[in-house]
């Protein structure tokens, strides 16, 4: 039963004459500390982004330390050589300005924000927390202990307890990579003041450090206030660190970590595919989108649209850690939760997808669907700063050229359908997944296993 | 004392405007150019959330929305997302108590494919509503109320806050995504009788941010809206209005499968638009936002009996708003640590008032948060629909940073001394248990 309407249609109105847009090019240069900066001005954006990269990979930590990256991080705004930690927290909120750091595989990122007229004073106290961090003993115990609060808190989370299983599977336990990338209640309870000085000493100096700053920079005179600020921070010159090659171990397996009671499964379903200099990339996003980008991609289509088993459900590629000559890693996933009795019906359906994609490939339309939303978002994607700084820090992290995403854009649109399917189906071969369930295994256990999609092992979610 | 340390030139308005006009079937709409970048932000604000709900149909404004999405006289199937998407745009709708939006951020050029496919799905949604979509939109709902409440620790905890704070048969006491039992029951008659009676032009605005010619703009809203007809069927909301304070302590005590304890409370604040509401916000900055407030340096830094401590406002027009504090906590530390040293830094604040290093901060913070939200197309979109609908004037969104720097200490002080009292909030305790125990399992025992 329909309803008439009494509204007046118009047929679909055609598109304009689109404007031109283009990925900001950034402006790049080196401190005579040996810092190298990259700076971009976009004009109306009074909210500055200030990204610093340090070059302290996790797995640079000593044996047995893992984390002490992550509290090294947190400890840069708990005070320096002329401010307590209260009294730096006071004065960074005192600029409107917010300070996140965080370590991960490829390093330690510092992010500030902060309204353009008060960039001088808080560039200067992001200065002071690099050039010369407290590192207080009682600072980074409560640290210490504040992180090993946390830890609880991401067991008990189905996602985060998800993503800590599938690491554990891919990799060696030897790799840094198979741990928590913030450390395990007994690395972290050995991580004390000294250990988080040593592991400055050694890994942090301007010269393999890099800042990119991003805003309406009109009338700010950047380079007297870089010269002033971060020009300020010292330290020797130090080669580049090689990155170590990974192995990962994708045989097609199933891990159920038990969570008895649970009213949904969280499924992540990965492996480990090549970084961003592969000449897959462009293909393998497109691709990977048509599988599982948004709504109307194929996984969302069947799982939510027809069958309801999903609030929805994304298959995406993350790079882990890249290296300069193309053998760095990208974790490739699929992920997503779905009711607990639909467990079983809902990985089926999903491997239906996969094997409908290998064998029948994407359309054409898929592909120009995907390509147009791909590139046509980009001006709406990197409206902000913060946006457009955490990319161009992303390029360098993984070394690629500054104008790599304005390349990206022109090789997307240049993919075809042939290729984008090729892509897809390479990235998630339906023998090679490891399949992550974190759900009640006394009701899904038995389903999952009735699918044949690898040998199905339950372990405690503790 | 100087008020309002103010980051930008024009921080007023930022030198933003906005124009507003009205179609002859009651549709508000307000425009607002910026050149700076080829994108404009549509969204629409139609005045209807969960307050509007009656009993046993909680959830039905949330699942609604969904139904937005499923086709209209001449979008097939997922057709608004596809179009949208593959015209390079984003776009996405949310429910709240107060009202229900849709929004897309479109390259300019794509400008008049988001107006046709809102003035499509506003004009005849229920030439395209079916069974199937009702039923497939259900199990979707249900699995993100799984997925965002019942499956994750202390999911449940606004819900069960909210449902104290406003007494049984308030229009705030359930939350937007309702029951299971209620979305279970909910028909698509009753879909079609909530479209029938809250979508319409005159309980809408849209605004269009951006990289628009406001001329062709407007013109396009009078062609594809203008010959939807308005209707006056909407009955008033229910009166929202309470005390100003609860006058004794609620409290729950909740036996769950949590990681750590957890103290959790809700305090009934002014309703916002008031100079009172701002005032309370910057008070709460102080106290618990960010990590110079003083209930993390308290908590957190010096007693060391709290992993994460923090005040958030949920600002409301149409019933007192609600200042939720969170504290879970470090180690064995028992709730009753907290609660004395909470209760204590609040007396202490509501005796001494705020310092002027505090408002400085607070009231800084809370500009760049404004500076966040109007900086890109799409904030400025829903923030001037905001204002429209919750106050009748969307100028309002372009000066609200000025209204929150022009608050003084006195009135922070006011407002934490007749608000921030144990007697004028819902307390909502955690209290970790093993695995496998339930709150009914204790009871059976028992």
């Amino acid at each position: 039963m329909t309803e008439l309407a009494t509204m007046d249609f118009h047929p679909q109105p055609q598109a304009g004459q689109p404007k031109p847009w283009a990925f900001p090019a950034p402006e790049r240069g080196t401190l005579d500390n040996g810092l190298t900066v990259l700076r971009c001005h976009r004009p109306g954006q009074q909210v500055v982004a200030v990204e610093v990269l340090l070059a302290a990979p996790l797995e640079a930590e000593p044996v047995g330390l893992d984390g002490v990256a992550t509290i090294m991080a947190r400890a840069f705004s708990e005070g320096t050589d002329k401010l307590s930690a209260e009294e730096f927290a006071a004065e960074l909120e005192r600029c409107g300005a917010t300070l996140d750091a965080h370590a991960d595989h490829p390093g330690v990122r510092l992010s500030l924000e902060v309204p353009v007229s008060r960039l001088p004073k808080a560039l200067g106290l992001l200065a002071d927390a690099l050039r010369a961090p407290a590192f207080a003993d009682s600072e980074v115990e409560r640290l210490v202990r504040n992180r090993l609060d946390e830890i609880p808190h991401e067991t008990a989370n189905p996602a985060r307890r998800a993503a800590k299983e599938l690491s554990k599977e891919l990799f060696p336990a030897t790799s840094r990579m198979s741990r928590p990338r913030q450390g395990t209640e007994e690395t972290v309870q050995k991580i004390d003041s000294a250990a988080v000085r040593a592991f400055f000493d050694k890994h942090v100096r301007p010269a393999t450090s890099v800042a990119v700053i991003v805003g309406d920079l009109t009338g700010v005179d950047l380079d007297a206030l870089l010269a002033e600020t971060l020009g300020d921070w010292t330290g020797s010159s130090a080669e580049p660190r090689p990155v170590p090659p990974v192995a990962a171990d994708d045989t097609g397996r199933v891990i159920i970590v038990d969570r008895p009671g649970a009213v949904q499964t969280q499924l992540l379903i990965g492996r480990v595919g090549a970084d961003r200099h592969d000449r897959v990339w462009p293909a393998q996003v497109l691709g990977t989108y048509c599988l599982g980008g948004t709504l109307t991609s194929r996984l969302d289509r069947v799982l939510r649209e027809e069958k309801g088993y999903t609030y929805g459900v994304r298959a995406f590629g993350q790079v882990l850690r890249a290296a300069p000559d193309g053998t760095g890693i990208a974790m490739l996933a699929i992920s997503g939760s779905v009711d607990t009795p639909n467990t079983g019906p809902a990985l089926d359906d999903l491997w239906k997808v996969l094997r409908t994609l290998a064998a029948e490939g994407l359309t054409d339309a898929e592909r120009d669907i995907a390509v147009q939303n791909l590139v046509g978002v980009a001006p709406l994607k990197f409206e902000t700063a913060a946006a457009v700084a955490g990319t161009l820090a992303d390029q360098v992290e993984q070394y690629l050229p500054d104008d790599y995403q304005a390349t990206l854009y022109q090789q997307l649109a240049a993919t075809g359908t042939v290729e984008a399917t090729a892509a897809a189906v390479s990235a998630f071969p339906v023998d090679r997944l490891v399949t992550v369930l974190v759900g009640d295994a006394a009701q899904i256990q038995e389903p999952v296993k009735a699918l044949g999609i690898g040998e199905v092992t339950v372990v405690s979610a503790e | 004392m100087p008020m309002g340390h103010t980051a930008t030139a024009e921080a007023g308005s930022g030198g933003l405007t906005a124009t507003e006009h009205r179609l002859a079937n009651g549709l508000r709409v307000v425009l607002s150019e910026d050149h700076l970048t080829p994108v404009a932000a549509v969204c629409l604000w139609y005045d209807v959330g969960s307050r509007h709900e009656v009993k046993g149909r909680t959830g039905l404004a949330h699942l609604f929305e969904h139904l937005m999405f499923q086709g209209s006289g001449q979008v097939k199937g997922n057709g608004h997302f596809e179009l949208v998407q593959g015209a390079g745009g984003s776009l996405n709708g949310t429910t709240s108590f107060e009202r229900t939006n849709y929004f897309e951020t479109m390259p300019a050029h794509q400008l008049e494919l988001a107006l046709w496919l809102e003035a499509d799905r506003m004009g005849s949604l229920l030439a395209a509503l079916d069974d199937e979509s009702m039923e497939n939109q259900r199990d979707v709902v249900k699995n993100e109320r799984r997925q965002r409440y019942d499956n994750v620790p202390y999911g449940t905890a606004f819900e069960k806050l909210t449902a104290l704070a406003y007494p049984e048969g308030h229009p705030y006491h359930h939350t937007p995504i309702g029951s299971m039992a209620d979305l279970d029951a909910a028909t698509l008659e009753d879909a079609r009788a909530f479209f029938r009676t809250y979508y319409a032009p005159n309980n809408a605005v849209i605004s269009v941010v951006g990289d628009i010619d406001p001329r062709q703009t407007l013109a396009w809203i009078e062609k594809y809206f203008g010959s939807i007809p308005g209707h006056d069927g909407k009955p008033a909301p229910r009166d929202g209005s309470l005390p100003e304070v609860i006058g004794e302590q609620l409290r729950e005590v909740v036996e769950e499968e949590v990681p750590a304890r957890a103290l959790m409370a809700a305090y009934r604040l002014p309703e916002d638009g008031t100079r009172a509401a701002d005032a309370a916000d910057v008070a709460l900055t102080i106290l618990g936002g960010g990590e110079s407030s003083r209930l993390y340096n308290r908590l957190v830094r010096r007693d060391r009996t709290a992993v994460a401590a923090g005040f958030g406002v949920l600002r409301l027009a149409g019933a007192p708003s609600l200042g939720w504090l969170d504290v879970k906590t470090s180690g064995d530390v028992e709730v009753p640590v907290i609660e004395s040293a909470v209760d204590a830094e609040l007396a202490r604040f509501a005796e001494e008032g705020p310092t002027d290093e505090e408002m400085e901060r607070a009231q800084a913070q809370l500009e760049r948060e404004w500076l966040d939200r109007l900086g890109t197309v799409a904030g400025r979109a829903d923030e001037l629909c905001r204002y429209a609908v919750l106050f009748g004037d969307p100028q309002l969104a372009l000066t609200a940073v000025q209204r929150v720097l022009d608050i003084t200490a006195e009135e922070v002080q006011e407002v934490a001394k007749s608000r921030l009292r144990p007697d004028n909030r819902a307390v909502l305790v955690y209290e970790p248990v093993a695995a496998g125990t339930t709150e009914e399992d204790e009871e059976a025992a028992k």
